[in-house]
């Protein structure tokens, strides 16, 4: 029955030490514990290898008669997987904020976790870190996917081939940012149907509004979208009517950044 | 210890907490009284820090709840009991629970059988009925073996042997030196279980009370006077300022005078008295006579709404 909660005796260092593997096994618990997570999560990765086999047999019988297609070796890759596991693990990632204001559990949350920002931190490393596991293992999966279905048609690509293995990195990471943007979301919006909607807008929508805007505008306003910013990143030969790779891949951080920083702002004065 | 300074909360125009004080002991249980809507919960969502308070303060053994790191060690708190993931079992609940508060996994097993959910911890909790999430809830409060207790209305749907059984926890964690806080809305499960009442309505502070002096502090009791003579008997009483009524088999109920005094001046005015009891008011009497001004929504009396035959015949037309 000792009020103080942590030994008194230990040294600061060994104290955020034990807070935060604490903090950690809190949300690791909650999100492996839902039996529905996994059902999605395998859902979304048999689509994603499934839809990236599609693609590449496609590429693989147009590329024998034609020469220049604006779909390469290694974004193709990724189309199956930026439509079939961004979104799935976005809307996971919304849930674990939205789920617990619509059942309630948000506050035996924040009475176990009173520090607002704190709680917020252990969400984003949990979410941040499986969303990371998740994209980069299927981003090499779905590369390698990829080449091995077009090599039998030479055109496949290794991995050691200039600008391929930064693009299958930043891959992986595009989904870890998405899923950070939506976590955001999710604790701004609270409600799972409006949560959803916004992360689908700003991971999609908007970028699909610039595409129909007439010439300067589409680039002007397109680079400052995740998916604008993606392809930049992802390419092998960048537009340069948008920002350099590097600056879009700025523009890919800012967007969970700005998004957390408000939910941070929010959850800390928000009544629960 | 729980201690509450001046603490007000407004939602917009309304008023949910209005200028509250009060302290709540260890050693002991309190009750926490008020009818529906009178902030009850508000008040205990403010010591938990989930809700902030428009001003005052709300200190749980002189410390602010949200600079509380592992709080669940301090202040275990049941506030709604249906506030849980239905897809996770109760077992993973509890897990996790302990986990952000770094409760290792025996004490999950201990609260598990304490509570007598142990039978039941790998199923999901969305197959469980109220009274099985209101004892999860206590469960989850337990787990820090905490010094201080809170509840929200925790004999909501649990069956007698369930209210039973909360009655005894409650009064053995009191035993044990804890504070013990418990809100309710009937005046009849305190009645058997606190010794100490806090009673709110509207938000204000109505009386802060050991619970055996409520009836004492509270009204005036009545007296209960049967008499050949009633009217004459009541002309006389009530130039003395006393309040009678006639009771449904024929007695008056006076109030404002004591016996001794209304046998005097029956016997003064030549009026036979045939019965005189003193009755004080139970405790539940007493909280509707303190909350009864103060209640967010009067309902009509049945009476008032009473149906005649011949008007059903109307309405359903």
């Amino acid at each position: 029955m000792t009020a103080a909660g942590i030994p008194a005796g230990a040294a600061p260092g060994a104290a955020l030490a034990a807070r935060a593997r604490d903090l950690l096994a809190f949300e690791w618990i909650k999100l492996r514990s839902i039996r529905s997570n996994y059902i999605t999560m395998l859902a979304a990765t048999a689509v994603t290898l499934g839809a990236t086999a599609v693609v590449a047999h496609a590429l693989g019988a147009t590329r024998a008669h034609q020469q220049s297609l604006p779909i390469t070796p290694v974004t193709a890759g990724f189309l199956g997987y930026a439509e079939y596991l961004v979104l799935p693990l976005s809307v996971l990632a919304v849930l674990q904020f939205t789920a617990e204001y619509s059942t309630g559990l948000i506050r035996t949350t924040l009475a176990a976790v009173p520090q607002r920002w704190t709680e917020l931190a252990a969400k984003i490393a949990v979410v941040g870190a499986a969303a990371l596991a998740i994209g980069e293992v299927l981003a090499f999966a779905c590369f390698f996917l990829t080449q091995a279905i077009l090599s039998g048609r030479h055109g496949g690509l290794s991995l050691d081939a200039p600008g391929v293995p930064g693009a299958v990195l930043a891959g992986g990471c595009l989904v870890c940012i998405c899923a950070l943007t939506a976590l955001g979301l999710g604790a701004i919006i609270r409600h799972t149907a409006g949560a959803i909607t916004a992360a689908v807008a700003v991971i999609y929508g908007v970028a699909v509004l610039c595409l129909a805007l007439p010439a300067p505008w589409k680039a002007d306003l397109g680079r400052f979208t995740i998916a604008f910013a993606a392809s930049q990143v992802l390419a092998r030969h960048p537009q340069h009517n948008l920002f350099s790779p590097a600056a879009s891949m700025l523009v890919l951080f800012a967007w969970p950044a700005v998004t957390l920083v408000a939910a941070g702002l929010v959850l800390s004065r928000r009544d629960a | 210890m729980i201690e509450l300074t001046r603490v007000t909360k407004r939602y917009g125009p309304v008023t949910a907490v209005d200028d509250l004080s009060f302290t709540v002991q260890p050693g002991h249980v309190t009750g926490f009284l008020g009818p529906n809507g009178a902030g009850k919960t508000t008040t205990m969502r403010i010591i938990l820090g989930l809700d902030a308070p428009t001003s005052g303060t709300a200190l749980v053994c002189g410390r602010r709840y949200r600079q509380v790191v592992r709080p669940l060690r301090l202040l275990g708190s049941l506030l709604d009991a249906t506030a849980v993931h239905g897809g996770r079992s109760a077992y993973d609940h509890l897990l996790s629970v302990a986990a952000s508060n770094g409760i290792g996994r025996g004490r999950v097993t201990q609260v598990l059988e304490l509570t007598g959910m142990d039978p039941v911890a790998d199923r999901r909790i969305r197959e469980f009925s109220l009274g099985m999430k209101q004892r999860l809830g206590i469960a989850a409060a337990l787990l820090g073996d905490p010094p201080v207790l809170m509840f929200d209305e925790p004999v909501n749907g649990l069956d007698a042997d369930g209210v039973r059984w909360i009655r005894l926890l409650l009064r053995k964690l009191a035993a044990d030196g804890r504070t013990v806080f418990v809100s309710s809305h009937l005046m009849s499960e305190m009645a058997q279980t606190a010794d100490h009442l806090v009673v709110i309505g509207r938000g204000k502070l109505l009386a802060d009370t050991p619970a055996d002096r409520l009836t004492a502090a509270g009204l005036p009791g009545a007296v209960l006077v049967r008499s050949p003579q009633a009217g004459e008997l009541t002309g006389l009483l009530t130039a003395r300022g006393a309040t009678v009524k006639v009771t449904s088999d024929g007695g008056l109920a006076v109030t404002g005078l004591a016996a001794p005094v209304i046998a005097d001046l029956a016997a003064a005015g030549g009026i036979s008295v045939h019965e005189l009891v003193p009755r004080s008011p139970s405790l539940e009497e007493a909280y509707l006579d303190l909350t009864g001004a103060s209640t967010e929504y009067h309902a009509v009396s049945p009476d008032d709404h009473a149906i005649r035959p011949g008007d059903r015949a109307e309405a359903d037309r």
